[in-house]
């Protein structure tokens, strides 16, 4: 996480260095992810044409594949030359800023606006097609389920799961009463991590029958009955050792 | 980089390169045209992530095994939550908003929502020059639109609707932040004081400082409050201009804050014309509603307020007895304006304020309106209304009788063509006063006896004849649609003038339910 303030790089706008802010087609991205090592993706032409300024990209060969890298596949081919219509930014400033995990930094401001245009080729239209028919894919659909779900149950002697659930009671016993002061310690410690207790969580904790585990916390804790943490148990203040800070306030309120 | 030539077309190429090893993620910063930012000029600037919105989503409880935890709360917690089919939404550190900080403390402070849906169907990429010629692309991450926050004092939503139903009225706009910053400090000073004078004072702080056209809002209670505005304040703009001095009429009823009092709805007055300084009266008084009361509206200069002090003083004293309860009211107030205006430190104003007061307080000149209390001490019966007494020169009746006489006159003067120059006579109830000292009374009408009182009763012979025409009446009934209140007469006094105007009319008379009727056949 960032520390709270962080103090702004501002050596971009310093030098007033100024970037173009492009809008690129999803298709084009994607194979621009695919790039190599040195990034290298394509190239930009700027050229005046009887005094217009023509901005056009074009890709890279390799990145005009569609499938995997090294295949060249002609029936799918991203288009290779996209002219790049230029805005100006008049309406809008816009900076750019960058984030690490340590700094933020002012990288600089946005001059120009521009969008990559595709020139409607064949290729692109097979391209589009494509596209659609990915995305018309409902998210939800439906789906024949070949057995029935069913909440009504044959009336059967005994269900298969109650057999599990008494087999497994079998073998793990019934819980056994163990020394008063092991069982003591490890409510104690067990105390120490949590301040309330609901009696289920002790008895899953010390696997002591309810009883006697009852007896027991009766000695040591408190029930309460209503407030924030009901129907739970707590240790009684003489047992209490908690550095927290509420601990003390409420021994203070208690003394008031 | 590669030239071609051509006469009419020069291209030149760069190469773009996507870097991929980066590990800065690359936001879009974005202002507003009109808020005119200039990223140079910045010296300094800090930014970090609003993290508030972290408590909301609950995310920020005590860490377990902290005071007060409990076993397996989470997991309770958390299958409550799907039981009940409760999702909540996700608290992501990456879309919450940036505040920007410029230069420093005394700098501008910008807020940063994120754009939702960006990155959805295309893909924004940075393209820096580099000092070789190639360009480098990197991908957006994230556009942020940076709102400049303001830093000076805004009214809440229930202020702000309270002073739009005010706008009518209030003229100097700037003192109403003015009176907020000093409401607030008020309220974090001494409550006591607050509390003492809640009555008088709040009214005055809630109007205090703001100018004063009508005060037709109170029109529950008429002139209680005449608040009287000077057009001659406009030039000061900081001015905490006047104060209500209302006469207290016998029923006060102040409409306090805390009271829940009717009020005008919002546009009510939306197209009433208003006549600042005219000579002639209305010509018919606005329709009378359940509790007639407007108030006068008065409206003077600056100079003007001055030269009538003098009389002003002079009446005063004499007011001061007549008036009892409505001077101690009124006394009360001034002390607590001047305390309050003192301790505003204008004491500049003070002087033209109490001028002000005095001026509210007696008003000649054009036709002043009595209050109620002086003419008709003696008569209790519309409480506090104000009189309307067309009394062309200023009087000072030294007598609660000589003034009712005046009264009269100045009604029959009323009936009659005279008017009352009053600046816009509002409601008003003069019979009410007339009757009680003067019982020889009786004006114009040639046919009733009594005075002409509000206009909906009288006790005329026409009256009595329409009913006996209508339908055959006891004199029970009779009496009751006199009622005294309505006609202003006492009940001797109405029995006594129906007596008569049953002589005159001579009815015939029927005997219906063992009771005598009379009726009238035309």
């Amino acid at each position: 996480m960032r520390e709270t303030m962080s103090e702004v790089n501002l050596n971009g706008v310093k030098q007033n260095k100024g970037v173009w802010l492009v809008k690129i087609p999803k298709y084009l991205s994607q194979q621009w992810e695919k790039a190599t090592e040195k990034g290298e993706v394509g190239t930009i032409t700027i050229g005046k044409k009887q005094g217009k300024t023509e901005v056009r990209f074009s890709l890279s060969e390799e990145l005009t594949a569609r499938g995997a890298t090294g295949e060249s596949d002609a029936s799918l081919q991203v288009p290779r030359h996209h002219p790049l219509t230029m805005h100006t930014v008049k309406g809008q400033t816009m900076a750019v800023f960058s984030q690490t995990e340590s700094e933020i930094s002012l990288e600089g401001m946005v001059v120009h606006r521009a969008e990559c245009r595709a020139v409607a080729s064949d290729n692109y239209m097979k391209l589009k097609k494509l596209q659609i028919q990915e995305s018309i894919k409902p998210q939800r659909f439906s789906q024949q389920l070949e057995k029935a779900v069913t909440h009504v149950f044959k009336p059967v002697a005994n269900h298969s799961f109650n057999v599990a659930y008494q087999k497994k009671k079998k073998t793990e016993g019934k819980m056994v009463r163990a020394e008063r002061q092991v069982v003591l310690d490890m409510l104690f410690s067990a105390f120490e991590k949590h301040h309330y207790y609901n009696i289920k969580d002790l008895v899953e904790i010390t696997k002591q029958p309810v009883t006697y585990l009852k007896e027991i916390i009766r000695e040591i804790g408190t029930y309460n009955s209503k407030g924030k943490h009901k129907n739970t148990w707590k240790l009684k203040r003489e047992y209490r050792n908690y550095e927290s800070e509420e601990e003390k306030d409420e021994e203070e309120m208690q003394t008031v | 980089m590669t030239s071609l030539g051509g006469s009419s077309s020069s291209t030149t190429e760069y190469t773009v390169r996507v870097p991929k090893n980066t590990s800065k993620r690359y936001n879009i910063m974005a202002f507003n045209a009109g808020d005119r930012v200039n990223c140079s000029t910045w010296t300094q600037a800090r930014m970090e992530r609003d993290m508030s919105a972290r408590r909301i989503y609950g995310d920020d409880e005590s860490a377990e095994g902290a005071g007060g935890s409990e076993f397996g709360k989470k997991q309770r917690d958390e299958a409550r939550r799907r039981k009940y089919g409760i999702i909540t939404k996700e608290f992501k550190a990456e879309d919450q908003p940036w505040i920007l900080k410029v230069n420093g403390k005394g700098g501008k402070r910008f807020k940063g929502l994120r754009k939702g849906g960006v990155t959805e169907n295309a893909s924004y990429y940075i393209f820096t020059q580099c000092p070789d010629g190639a360009f480098e692309a990197f991908p957006v991450n994230g556009w942020y639109n940076f709102t400049p926050q303001a830093k000076h004092r805004t009214l809440t939503a229930e202020e702000a609707e309270e002073e739009w139903g005010r706008r009518n009225k209030v003229v100097n706009h700037f003192s109403i932040m003015l009176q907020k910053r000093f409401r607030e400090q008020e309220r974090g000073g001494d409550d006591e004081d607050e509390s003492e004078k809640t009555g008088k004072k709040k009214k005055n702080i809630g109007r205090g400082g703001e100018l004063h056209i009508t005060d037709l809002e109170d029109d529950l209670m008429m002139s209680s409050d005449n608040s009287d505005s000077s057009m001659g304040e406009d030039a000061d703009g900081k001015s905490k201009a006047k104060k209500n001095v209302g006469k207290g009429k016998k029923k006060k009823r102040k409409s306090n804050d805390k009271e829940a009092v009717e009020e005008s709805d919002d546009g009510d007055y939306e197209g009433l014309e208003v006549d600042y300084m005219s000579d002639e009266s209305s010509s018919d008084e606005e329709p009378e509603k359940g509790k007639p009361s407007k108030t006068e509206e008065h409206l003077k200069g600056i100079d003007e307020a001055s030269e009538s002090e003098e009389e002003s003083e002079e009446e005063k004293p004499n007011e001061e007895e007549a008036k009892e309860e409505e001077e101690e009211e009124e006394g009360k107030k001034t002390p607590v304006q001047t305390e309050k205006k003192k301790k505003k430190g204008k004491t500049g104003l003070i002087k033209q304020i109490r001028t002000w007061a005095k001026l509210c307080v007696c008003k000649k000149r054009t036709p002043p309106k009595r209050p109620s209390g002086r003419g008709s001490a003696g008569s209790s019966k519309t409480g506090s209304r104000p009189g309307t007494p067309s009394i062309d020169s200023a009087t000072t009746s030294n007598t609660l009788r000589a003034a009712a006489s005046k009264l009269e006159q100045g009604k029959r003067q009323n009936q009659g063509p005279t008017e009352s120059p009053a600046a816009k006579r509002l409601k008003m109830d003069p019979s009410s006063q007339s009757p009680a000292p003067s019982g020889k009374s009786t004006p114009q009408p040639p046919s009733g006896k009594s005075t002409p009182s509000s206009s909906d009763v009288q006790l005329t012979e026409e009256a009595v004849r329409r009913y006996l025409i209508r339908k055959p009446m006891t004199t029970k009934d009779l009496l009751k649609k006199f009622q005294t209140k309505r006609t202003g007469l006492s009940s001797e006094q109405t029995v006594n003038v129906l007596a008569q105007i049953l002589k005159r009319l001579n009815p015939e008379r029927k005997i219906i339910n063992d009771k005598m009727h009379f009726y009238l056949t035309e």
